[in-house]
Formats: C-alpha cells, structure tokens, sequence
C-alpha cells in the first residue's frame, strides 16, 4: 500500500488530528490518500458511537490547528528593528515587531523584505525561549521578496517543512507570527486557495495575512512549513508592494521549497534580483494573442541579442508562448543572471536568441557632437542634402575637430543624412564614447574627421547666435490668412471651454519653422503681461511662438486640464509653421506639476520643459531615456528657496537617468527669481533644442 | 491498488460528521443571535455611525454593549432579533473596561440572555463565531450577522508603549477575520458550541503596523463588573488624580548619556560620549552603544528614550541593554537624585 509522505517522518507530536482533519478535506479518493483516509474512517466511525459532540470533526480540526502551530513554534522568531525610514514609497513603515523562521540550527533566519523596507539602523531577533540576538541582514532577494537574517547562536530548531510536492488547493493551511507578546504564535487559519500565483511565485491563501505574520510561516496540518508569508502584488514590484491587500482574504507565501533555493544562494551575500529582458510589449489583452514587441530597451539583454521591435515571441527555453499571460509566466520567477533562449517570428521566419537576464537597465544616454544646424527654408531645394552647420557649441567634439559654421555634414560613417533631424536620429542613436567619423564639405574643400561622441552638456552656452527669420516675401508666395493671425490675441476653445492667448512674431514667414513655448501660468495669475514683456524680444531674436492656456480655476492647474493645454498646442502646430524638436513647456511654481506631468506622457508633442521655482511635483515617475523621444531640461530656482532642495533632487534623479538637465540656482531674492539674466538663458537653451 | 468499496462507506460517514456538525451549529447560531440586539443612539455626524450592538445579559432585559458615542443621549433604542422595539437607559459604565450596562425600559423579566457566569476561556486556534450588526446590515426582526474566524492570539494589547489608543489593559482574543468593523463593537463571540467567549471592541488600529486589530474582550474580565452593575453596587473607579507637584523628567544626561543629534523620526539612541564620572561612564558605556532596551521597553527612538525616561522615577535604577557591536550588553545606570527642577 502507497504511503502517504506524511506518515513517513515523525514529528515530535504525532497529529493524529491532523490526520484526520486533512482527511476530511481530501475526499477525492487518492491512492496515495488512502491511509490518512482509512484513519479518518475509524475516528469517524467511532465518533457518533462516542457522542457527537466530544468527537466532532470541527474539535478535532481545532485541535490540528493547535498542533500545527506547537509544532512549528519553536522555529518562529520575533524581530524588532531600530531606527530607519517614517515611509517607503509613501507608505508609512511599522515600528511593529514582524515575524522570521530559523532555517539553520546555526542562526539563519529567513523573513519577509517588506518588514526591512524601511532599511532599520539594527535588527533584534528574539528566541521563543526568549533569548535575544542581534541580527545581521545577510542579503534580499528582490524576486521572491525574502530577507535572509543570522544570528550568533546554535542549537536551534530550524522549521521542519513538507517533503509533500502536492501542496493542494483546499488543503487547510496556518500562518504563524509572532508580534503579539505571547509565548505561542499568532494563529491565522485558511485554506490553500492557488498555487503558482503571481506568475508562478506564490502560493495564495484566504488565511488572514497582514504585517503581524509576515515573515512567518505558512504551516500545514501537520505543523510542517509550506511556504513563507510575503507582501505581493501581481501587478506592482518594490519591497511594500502587496500590504494594501491586508484583510482582503488574498494572501501570498512564498513556497518553503523556493525560500530554501533562494536561501542556499543568498547565504554566499548576494542580493538577488529580478531578471529583466528589456522589452515593452504592445498593449493587448493578456490570454488573446501571442505577446509583440512594442520597444526594446536601450542596452538591455534583448537588444544585445538582437530582438526588434514587432518581432513576435513564441517560446521561451522550449516553451511555447501562446499568449502574453504565459510570457510573463515564464519570466515572472527568473533571477537575474539566468540564461534564456528566446524563439521570435520575424517576417514569417523563427528566429532563436540565448540571452541572459539582468538586474537592472542601464539608462540610455545619447551622443553629442556639438552642433547647431542650420534651419533651412521649407521651400529650400530638397535636391541638397547634408547638415549645414549654423553654429558649433563651444568645448564639444565638433569644436575640437575644427569643424566651422557654414561646414555640410555630407556622411556620418555609412549613412547619409538628408537632413538635421536624421542627422539627430543618428547621433542620437549613438553613445557617449562612440567614434564616429564624418564626411564634410568645408567651402568646396571635402574632408574626412574622426570625431568621439560626448554627452550632452548641462550648461547653457553663452553664445549661441540669434538666428534671423526674413519677412514673409512676395516671392515665397506666402499667405497670411484669418487663421494664421500675428501679434497677441485670445481664443475660446470651444470644445474644451477654456480659453488661451498666444503671441504670433509680427514678421511670421511661414516659409520657416518656428520654436513653441507654452507658457501654464502659475495658480491666481496669468502673467499674461509680465511674459510678453519679459519674453518678446527674446522671442523674436530666437524664432519662438509663445502660446498661453489659461487655467479654468484661479487655484491653479489640475491634472485634468492636461488633454486642454495638449489640444491648444496641437492647435497652434497645425496653423503654424513649428519645428516638432523646439516645442517646449515654461512653468513657474505650482505649474510645475502639470508641466512635468504633460512632458512625461506626451514627449513626442513637448521636447522640454523650462522650470522656475517649481513648488509641486508629480507623483509618478519620469519615462526612461531613449534616443527617438529626446527629452531636455531646464530648472531654476533660487537656493534660499523651500523648494530647492526637491529641485536639487529631482534634477539628480533625471540626471542619473541620464537626461540632460541645466540647474541654474540663483542666490538671492526668492521673490524676484528668476531674473532677466536667467530668462535670456532660458531663450539659449530654447534655441538650442534641436542640437545635435 | 484499487479499493472502491471504501468511498461509499466514507462518504456516508463524512456527511454524518458534516450534518452533525451543521445542526449544532444552527442551534449555537439561534441560541446567540436570540441574546444579540442592535442598539441605536446618537452619532451620525463626522462620520461616527449611530448604532452599535449589545448582548442580554439578565432576564430583567440589561444589555452590556461597549461604552462608545452611540450612548451619549439619555434614551437609546434597543432592537430585540424578534423584532420588538424598546426604549434603553444607562444603569453604568466602566470606560477602563470599555463597557457598559443599559436596561430596557419594560417589567418583563423573560428575555432570553448570556448568563456571564456561562462565560469560557478559548485558546489561540480556537475557532470562534463572532455576532453582531456590523455595518447595520440587520433591521427590524432580522437577525445580526455571523461570522467566523479563529482565535488569533490571546494577548494584551496595551503591552507596547504607543502602538494603541485603548483604555482597557487586560488580555484580549485577537481574532483572525474582519470582525471589528463599523456597528460591530459590543456583539459577541462565542466558541461553536455556543459558549459565551467575549465582547467584540471598538474599531482599532494598530498605529505601529498601521493595521485594524480585531479582537474582543474576554466576558471572564467583563463579568465582575457586569454582576455589579446589575446588581447596583458598582461605583466606576476615579481616576487618580495627577500629581500637581510633577517631578521633571529624567533626560539621558542625568544617567552621564550623551547621544547623536535627534533629527529624523526615528534617530536612533546612539551613544556619542558619556561624561565623566557618570553612571554611564562608571559601567563602562562607550561611544557608538546602540540602546536597545530601557527597564525592558524596546527603543527604536530616542523618542521612546525619553518617554520612558519620563516615567522614571530618581533615585533609581534603569536597566539597560545595549548593542555593541554583534553583543548585547546588559547594565544598570542608577541615579542618586532627582533632576533639579526648573
């Protein structure tokens, strides 16, 4: 007769109880069930005879409960942690003690990581029997969301855990913690409601877990671990993702197989991440179809191995993909560092990439010459092609090479540019680092340069030129009609019941492009006046149109009002004639907030935003760096100011995302700020959006 | 190996078990719900509900419920499971307790009750029926909600300093499933044998985990007050009153302590210096110990340093654990006199 793997070990308490309880959930007739069955047979058989009451089912499953968490108590510890973080993604961190369970008798304690979120200055694990030892955070495992601790200690009781691989939905399950000052654990009851949750991780219970048990162990009937309790979620990562759903009767453990894995590993001190490919795929539904790439990420594993955007995935390590849903699957419980093969369709043939997974993408930085081209005539002759220099940027690749105003960049290494915004493309293309050798025309003289790319400079240049647009001529056959009015005036949209103004140059020669500005005044004030005087000079000298949305609200812009401010800025490009790089946000103060959240979800409509003594920030985070979206930033603020220091560390962040980002700080009057110094420079830099 | 023969004989003797189960289960649901009544007052405004439960404790009709806002009117409404309407007062209160005693205004003396004599003790694993008109879902003759769970732990919650705003000091069930919601404070869990276990307690949340606790007060701490009150012979005990002459609180230099600058929330108490010849210096307290434990209180905070400094009294000892380096090092700092007040 086939025994079950339960009867096999001996615990120090023999459960009979438990025996009897599993039993009665496991009717289906198993086989390998038979023995547990057969015991229940007796019990049962026995309990009407007995008195109902005293031999209930229900009695005997309590008892199991209470074996269950006897058996297991001895290797569930108490950790308290000192100092650290008030909150972690803006959630406010516990100071509660949180749960761990010994896996080694020589003092490895394995937890949650979301009990360490808050990165605690010391760590105090205390004994069943009561003893106390500080603790040492070995290593993270930022997949399964485990946090492997050691203790100076021996002779101690590591979790017994199932040697069962048939962990079983509907099979009762107990989480034990040990927050509460008792000498036996907390007790949560429930049942196994899935395995292989979140993309193959976690086991989900309906027992009640919440940060009293996590960390602790999610026991079977028998007392023997089955998993450990953990925070997660199937759609957020980060180390509090998941506490929201306390109470929710969806609860996760990682399965005690998988922790031991995981702890075998982290005990070497290595953190342990999740393995990224570096693909976006296009937005369908999960289960119709099989998943597309829509973007490959700079510099990641896919694009070292050759994946493109439209391929289409179809097996992962000899697995067919059948749908986005089993992609994640497949990934979903990779470490960084595992090796993969990866089948695409591309144009009807299937093509096989081995790739290996990292922890973390590298941001994406961009190449830079040093160039200003030239901006050309819409009516120009199309026949010549190449990139005419309009200015070269001082201290650059460009300007080391000796390359001059007026020079034609023929051929940047096979490729021959037609015009600056392929030239853009190119470059941009390109790392810092990367040589590029250029094919130039110098006054009829034609010369070869080898050139290494620079990234792209955080100082605004003191010279750059102003450029000179003619007056719309007779020759150019231009027209000016009502639509395309000149000077300052104001329009009702009707469709969104808002209103703007915009300043149009007296001179506007549709024939050349022109820079946009979208000034969002700050809240209570348009500063209609106060913008036209501070900007139309400037504006004339550096080709800009200035556009001005007014908020609904005299409290200042909402988040609402984004699809207004998008549509009066489509509005303005379709009537007139704007270069698509120069299209740019100026914010002052509370508008900050809507300008940085407009650039982060529209950065093929606005190329940069120009920011004064931002005062709100928002919530989400910016969009990664990548060459076809070029994205540029200027910001200023005044250092007595409030709001410098969030200015100083949002600047760092986009910075370390690798985003060309000027910080003019001011060292003054707060009030005044910015001054007309700055504002000059933010023209320069307006000006300069299309360099290359 | 096959044996067939061996599911229709289980089957039959799992569906006794089940089906026996079940009626007695029926009959604890009725036997309870028949002593639960649903109770309305004032509130309503500033999102404070206007309704709580209560449970029969006399055949006189008095009701202990939790003492809350919902009792602040003279008069409340108290809802029988068979329908009948009746008027309630206030017999007494005991807010240590969170407890309370009406009596409904009517001489019959056949209502069905919970003798609290009755009460039992149930232990972590337990399972638990809890009863009450959470969130108002029972009106006129319907009964209140039941629900289940299992005896999380039996604790106190008042053990850590800060973590609950709870007047009541005593050991607590600590249930598993979301018993404590809105409208449920004062119902009742029972064990399913129907053994009157405890009095479910206000919403509560645990301001160190930023969780709800729910739990209920054992009816075995509940019972002596109940008794008296019934019985007329309680007074509710005053509290003491503060001393005006308030010793100044201890600071960690009183002790020769001299910690990092206290600048984020949680500023660990980390020892900088002590001076010399203090009761630090003289047990041989050096720089960079972590304080980890004052008189047995864990300190994440030099916050929490001072606040049970503030409950220490001079002359005395206060025992000290610290963490040095991978040890824990335990000592005893005494002070000789109070700290000179201002």
């Amino acid at each position: 007769m086939p025994i079950d793997a339960h009867e096999r070990g001996t615990p120090a308490i023999r459960p009979h109880a438990a025996v009897a309880a599993r039993a009665g959930r496991h009717d289906t007739g198993h086989a390998s069930r038979y023995v547990s069955v057969f015991t229940a047979l007796l019990l049962g058989a026995a309990a009407p005879a007995a008195g109902a009451d005293a031999q209930s089912l229900a009695r005997l499953e309590e008892a199991a409960f209470r074996q269950a968490a006897a058996i297991a108590a001895p290797s569930v510890v108490r950790i308290d942690t000192v100092g650290g973080l008030d909150r972690v993604s803006g959630t406010a961190t516990g100071t509660a003690p949180t749960t761990g369970i010994l896996v080694s008798a020589d003092g490895y304690v394995l937890s949650s990581l979301a009990n360490f979120a808050a990165r605690p200055t010391s760590i105090l694990v205390e004994l069943p029997d009561g003893r106390r030892f500080p603790a040492k955070q070995i290593a993270s495992d930022h997949l399964r969301m485990l946090a492997l601790l050691k203790i100076g200690a021996g002779g101690l009781t590591p979790i017994q855990t199932t040697d069962r691989a048939d962990v079983r939905v509907g099979e009762w399950c107990i989480a034990l913690g040990r927050t509460y000052a008792t000498p036996t654990p907390s007790v949560s009851v429930g049942i196994v409601s899935a395995l292989q949750r979140i993309w193959g991780k976690a086991i989900q219970t309906d027992a009640n877990l919440s940060p009293v048990n996590y960390g602790g162990a999610l026991v079977d009937i028998e007392g023997r671990a089955i998993g450990i309790v953990v925070p997660l979620s199937p759609n957020a990562s980060g180390n509090m993702a998941g506490v929201e759903w306390y109470d929710s009767g969806i609860g996760f453990a990682i399965p005690i197989q998988d922790a031991f894995e995981s702890f075998e590993r982290l005990k070497d001190g290595d953190d342990l991440h999740r393995g990224l490919l570096g693909i976006t795929l296009r937005r369908t539904d999960l289960y119709s179809s099989r998943p597309v790439i829509d973007r490959v990420r700079y510099g990641s594993p896919a694009e070292n191995a050759g994946l493109r955007r439209e391929d289409t995935i179809v097996a992962v390590d000899g697995s067919d993909i059948k749908h986005t849903a089993e992609l994640r699957h497949a990934l979903g419980n990779k470490y960084a560092g595992v090796d993969l093969t990866v089948v695409v369709e591309r144009e009807g043939d299937r093509i096989e990439r081995k790739l290996t997974l990292v922890a973390e993408l590298p941001p994406y930085q961009s190449g830079y010459l040093g160039i200003l081209p030239k901006r050309r005539a819409l009516s120009a002759d199309e026949a010549r092609t190449g990139v005419v220099i309009r200015h070269v940027l001082p201290d650059s690749p460009a300007s080391r090479a000796k390359l001059e105003p007026g020079d034609r960049i023929l051929q940047l290494d096979e490729k021959q540019p037609e015009n600056h915004t392929a030239l853009l493309d190119i470059v941009g293309r390109r790392r810092p680092g990367t040589e590029i050798t250029l094919f130039v025309d110098s006054a009829g003289r034609r010369r070869t340069v080898t050139v290494t790319l620079d990234s792209l400079p955080t100082r605004v240049p003191s010279g750059v030129p102003p450029v000179t647009i003619p007056p719309p001529g007779e020759a150019a056959g231009t027209v000016v009609d009502d639509k395309t009015r000149t000077g300052r005036f104001t329009e009702l949209m009707e469709a969104h019941q808002h209103r703007f103004w915009a300043w149009i140059p007296d001179d506007y020669n549709p024939d050349h492009e022109y820079g946009l500005m979208v000034w969002l005044h700050p809240a209570g004030d348009t500063m209609e006046a106060a913008i036209l005087q501070d900007w139309e000079s400037i504006a004339e000298r550096r080709g800009l149109i200035i556009l001005g949305p007014h908020a609904h609200r005299p409290t200042g812009w909402t988040l609402n009002e984004a699809e207004f401010v998008k549509a009066a800025t489509e509005l303005l490009i379709e009537r007139y004639s704007i270069d698509a790089k120069r299209v740019f946000l100026h914010c002052l103060r509370d508008s900050s907030h809507l300008g940085l959240q407009l650039l982060w979800n529209n950065r093929q409509l606005y190329r940069g935003i120009a920011t004064a003594t931002p005062v709100r920030f928002p919530v989400t985070a910016p969009p990664e760096n990548r060459p076809e979206d070029r994205l540029q930033f200027y910001f200023t603020c005044d250092q007595q100011h409030s709001s410098f220091r969030f200015t100083r560390g949002l600047v760092n962040a986009l910075r370390g995302m690798k985003f060309p980002v000027v910080l003019t700080a001011g060292d003054g009057d707060a009030q005044a700020w910015p001054n007309s110094e700055v504002i000059e420079e933010i023209g320069r830099w307006a000006d300069s959006l299309d360099r290359i | 190996m096959n044996r067939p023969w061996l599911i229709p004989v289980l089957s039959f003797v799992l569906a006794a078990i089940v089906s026996d189960s079940i009626c007695r289960a029926e009959t604890v649901i009725e036997f309870a719900q028949q002593r639960v009544v649903k109770i309305y007052g004032t509130g309503g405004i500033r999102n404070l509900h206007a309704y709580s439960t209560g449970f029969l404790v006399s055949p006189k009709g008095h009701v202990a419920t939790i003492w809350n806002h919902v009792l602040d009117q003279d008069v409340v409404t108290v809802v029988l499971d068979d329908g009948r309407r009746f008027q309630a007062s206030l017999v007494n209160a005991e807010p240590q307790l969170d407890l309370a005693v009406l009596k409904i205004d009517s001489e019959e003396t056949g209502f069905p009750y919970f003798d609290p004599a009755d009460a039992g003790h149930a232990d972590p694993g337990a399972r638990v029926l809890a009863f009450s008109n959470v969130f108002r879902v029972a009106t006129g003759n319907e009964s209140v909600s039941v629900m289940h769970g299992v005896i999380a732990a039996h604790t106190q919650l008042a053990a850590r300093r800060g973590a609950f705003q709870l007047p009541y000091e005593g050991s607590v069930y600590v249930i598993d499933s979301v018993t404590n919601s809105s409208g449920a404070g004062g119902g009742v869990i029972t064990s399913h044998d129907g053994i009157l276990l405890g009095m479910l307690g206000r919403e509560l949340r645990n301001a160190r985990s930023n969780t709800w606790v729910n739990f209920a007060i054992p009816v075995t701490e509940l019972r002596p007050v109940i008794e008296q009150i019934i019985a007329g012979r309680f007074t509710a005990r005053r509290r003491q009153a503060r001393d005006t002459h308030e010793t100044p609180a201890c600071t960690p230099l009183d002790f020769g302590l001299i910690l990092v600058p206290d600048v984020v929330t949680r500023t660990p108490a980390y020892v900088v210096g002590v001076v010399s010849g203090s009761a630090a210096a003289l047990n041989g307290v050096q720089r960079d110990d972590l304080i980890l434990f004052a008189n047995d209180e864990l300190i994440q905070s030099q916050r929490q340093l001072r606040s049970v400094l503030g409950a220490f009294e001079a002359p005395g000892t206060l025992k000290v654990v610290m963490r040095r380096g991978d040890q824990l090092v335990s000592i005893e700092l005494s002070v000789e006199r109070k700290p000179d007040a201002d």
